[in-house]
């Protein structure tokens, strides 16, 4: 007999009994999710995802057609678990080729097919293969190329791993090697691989999440990346990398010949400053850097501060006729040797008997007296201002890493200095400095920000890097083109103008022998240099050539041939019609 | 039949005493089958309900089924881009200023910075091109001045098996260029500055 209030009664209770099971659910969520959430979350995320870093590859470093002069290229690692090799027995694992006959391979057999692959001690790879049988870890090759790998993978030697390494490769060895710089195991080592480390080239790395079954497999369509690795950007620079071979070819040949301790050849385009190629000898193979000399490494046309001697004449002249205190015709009466009023002496090369020349003589000579006589009637205020405007004392607008600025003695400059400044001596510059101050005479005047590296295109695309194009005005127009036509009076009938002419083209230039200052005084050594410009009558490239302590020919005459080797492979390779004109140039003596 | 009135029913009912008990089946009426829910709705509902959850596994087995298979096509396309990657390698190589003279001279090439004439639009010739002398070329055995570690031997030796291969073909030395026997190229020789015109009627 169905009683209500007993039903009730059982109604209430089963009530309170679904209240509390569902309380004791409500609490064990709660605990879960809320109270112990983070522990258990990472504690699953570490048995089912795993989180590894991705490598991104450093940029590439190009010339001005786009030519790699430095890359990134993939490289593998060969790693094995020993652990895995302990299991093998005596007799060999098991290897199954493609026809299904089965053969037994043993360790020592592995080793020697790895061996006879990376070309390696088969002794050495088997001892890391076996050394330490408890480990999971060992390395067994280094860098193996992609079809090393391949053919390595091939053998089904159980437990190898291969782990991708990236590896930095210059496939045109030296002939960029002073400006890339290269890639140590410590990172950059000098050059643009150091100075656009960070602005450009490098890479980050990021990171991605992916789960994994209970075997380990990747589960795909898993990964989550947490952060995308960026690659570096593209450095382009303004080098032409086959002009620049065939400069550092030029004076590596002539470099020996002389014995030079080392030699530098620029080449500097004048409607931009662009520079089309810049050559250190000795040169450094990045791929070896091992095998060259530390004092090599790096561009001396770029740190290497010497007195320049003879060039800066052109400059001298400049300021003369900038001024109007100066013309081509100015005449000064030039012995071998001087005795200046304030009692400094000023001597030529080589003693010659009394001369009249002009400033157009005093040039094509390249006498120190001459030069001394008439240049000192600039004020020193008046030509340390030029000095300046030329860019002499400070860094040019290319930053290249240690870069030096070159000295000007600060004023005043005692009683040789104010002399001997005007011939190249009692100052320093580098050759790139020298190449402005030709480049600016060729540019009408104007001095550009001088170019090495075009641009950076970074990996999402944009372009950075792109140099200015605002110029100073250092000498008017007209002074730069009656200095450049002043100087072709060396090439057509100065002392090396056979080495020098090049037939079809009106050429200007100067030839510099600077004395090597050590402890206070002049050394025997001598920086030999010749620096010039064509076409003339219309500039359109500078070629500045120095050697540095050549042993035979201590005299310009050894930069001569280089010069001429060099400007020729460059009117050729551009393009530059031949002059319409016969050159003519003013008087040289009176 | 049905009334509104109580019916008072005595406590206890006659007894049947029929031998032959009536057989009553209760039907249900016109209306009430009407409104009774057909089978085959539920039958439509359920199946539809199986159709949709197979769908629902196909396409998830489909779609896992997918995932490895863009796995495994990423996988051959790291390896291809790998493949391109070691190819372009070998070509910045092969291309190199070192390797490419260093073949052209043993295929006997000379290189010549005055090898390049020029001729006016009247039909001078402004600069002829010069014969080759140790002024006009630079050593192109490069090795010893701009070293590569990069071109091992045997990219070297493809130059020499170039050249003995040409050898045997018999194509001999290149010809002698051609010597200053054309115009003599001094700046400001033109032949003529005024170009030929047309002759108009």
């Amino acid at each position: 007999m169905t009683n209500p209030r007993r039903s009730r009664r059982r109604l209430a209770l089963a009530i309170v009994v679904v209240f509390a099971v569902v309380g004791i659910f409500a609490v064990r969520l709660v605990d879960i999710q809320l109270v112990r959430a983070d522990q258990l979350t990472a504690d699953s995320l570490g048995k089912r995802a795993v989180k590894t870093p991705t490598y991104a590859a450093r940029g590439a470093i190009v010339d001005t057609n786009g030519v790699v002069l430095a890359d990134s290229v993939n490289r593998f690692d060969l790693t094995v678990s020993p652990a895995n090799i302990a299991l093998i027995d005596a007799a060999g694992f098991l290897r199954r080729a493609k026809d299904g006959t089965t053969s037994r391979v043993t360790v020592m057999q592995a080793a020697t097919e790895i061996a006879n692959l990376t070309k390696q001690d088969p002794a050495t790879i088997f001892s890391s293969l076996t050394k330490n049988p408890t480990s999971n870890y060992a390395m067994v090759s280094k860098s193996v190329d992609l079809a090393t790998k391949r053919a390595i993978e091939k053998l089904k030697i159980p437990g190898t791993i291969f782990k991708l390494h990236p590896r930095r490769t210059y496939p045109n060895g030296a002939v960029a090697g002073n400006l890339t710089g290269f890639m140590s195991t410590d990172g950059p080592g000098g050059g643009l691989e150091l100075g656009d480390d960070k602005s450009c080239l490098g890479s980050t790395s990021g990171s991605t999440t992916y789960e994994q079954g209970a075997d380990g497999v990747q589960i795909p369509g898993s990964e989550v990346i947490n952060t995308a690795s960026k690659p570096g950007g593209t450095l382009k620079l303004s080098i032409d990398s086959d002009l620049q071979w065939f400069a550092l070819q030029a004076i590596a040949e002539q470099g020996t010949a002389i014995g030079a301790q080392s030699a530098t050849a620029i080449v500097l385009r004048i409607k931009d400053f662009h520079l089309m190629a810049v050559a250190d000898w000795p040169p450094v193979d990045p791929n070896n850097v091992d095998g060259s000399d530390l004092a090599n490494y790096g561009s001396h046309a770029f740190t290497a501060q010497y007195e320049p001697g003879s060039v800066f004449k052109a400059m001298s002249a400049a300021m003369l006729i900038d001024t109007g205190i100066g013309s081509p015709a100015m005449q000064a009466v030039v012995p071998s040797h001087w005795v200046t009023p304030e009692g400094s002496t000023v001597n030529d090369a080589t003693p010659h008997p009394e001369q009249h020349l002009t400033l157009t003589g005093v040039l094509q000579n390249s006498s120190n007296v001459g030069i001394s006589k008439l240049g000192s009637q600039v004020p020193e205020k008046t030509r340390l201002d030029y000095m300046k405007k030329f860019g002499l004392g400070q860094a040019t607008a290319v930053g290249f890493p240690g870069e030096a600025t070159g000295l000007i003695n600060k004023l005043p400059w005692d009683n040789q200095t104010h002399y001997n400044v005007l011939y190249g001596q009692g100052v320093s510059a580098t050759a790139l400095q020298v190449a402005q101050i030709f480049a600016t005479l060729g540019n009408g005047g104007v001095r550009l920000p001088t170019t090495l590296v075009e641009s950076c295109t970074k990996a999402d695309g944009t372009v950075t890097g792109v140099p200015s194009a605002t110029g100073t005005r250092v000498v008017s127009e007209r002074t730069a083109k009656t200095v450049v036509n002043m100087l072709e009076s060396v090439v057509q009938a100065g002392e090396l103008s056979q080495a020098v002419k090049i037939p079809g083209y009106r050429v200007a230039g100067k030839s510099g022998t600077a004395e090597v200052a050590s402890n206070g005084g002049y050394t025997g050594d001598r920086v030999v240099s010749f620096a010039g410009i064509a076409p003339a009558e219309d500039p359109q490239y500078v070629v500045v050539v120095t050697y540095t302590k050549p042993a035979t020919i201590k005299s310009s005459a050894a930069a001569a041939p280089t010069f001429k080797k060099i400007m020729s492979q460059v009117l050729t390779k551009y393009r530059v019609p031949p002059s319409t004109s016969p050159s003519t140039y003013p008087a040289t003596t009176w | 039949m049905s009334t509104t009135l109580a019916i008072d029913l005595p406590d206890f009912l006659p007894a049947e005493h029929d031998s032959h008990p009536r057989h009553i089946e209760i039907v249900s009426t016109r209306s009430q089958k009407r409104a009774r829910p057909r089978v085959i709705y539920a039958l439509v509902a359920v199946a539809g309900l199986f159709v949709i959850l197979m769908g629902q596994l196909v396409l998830s087995i489909w779609l896992s089924d997918g995932a490895y298979q863009i796995s495994g096509l990423q996988q051959t396309q790291r390896d291809l881009s790998r493949d391109q990657q070691a190819l372009g390698e070998s070509l910045n190589v092969l291309q190199s200023p070192q390797n490419l003279a260093g073949q052209a001279s043993a295929l006997g090439m000379v290189m010549n910075t005055g090898s390049q004439g020029f001729l006016s639009l009247s039909g001078g010739v402004t600069r002829a091109p010069t014969a080759a002398t140790a002024d006009t070329t630079v050593a192109a055995d490069a090795a010893i001045y701009t070293p590569n570690a990069l071109i091992t031997p045997d990219i070297s030796a493809l130059g020499a098996a170039a050249a003995a291969a040409a050898a045997a073909v018999g194509t001999g030395a290149p010809a002698a260029s051609t010597g200053a026997g054309s115009v003599a190229s001094t700046p400001g020789a033109p032949a003529q500055t005024v170009l030929p015109s047309p002759i108009t009627h």
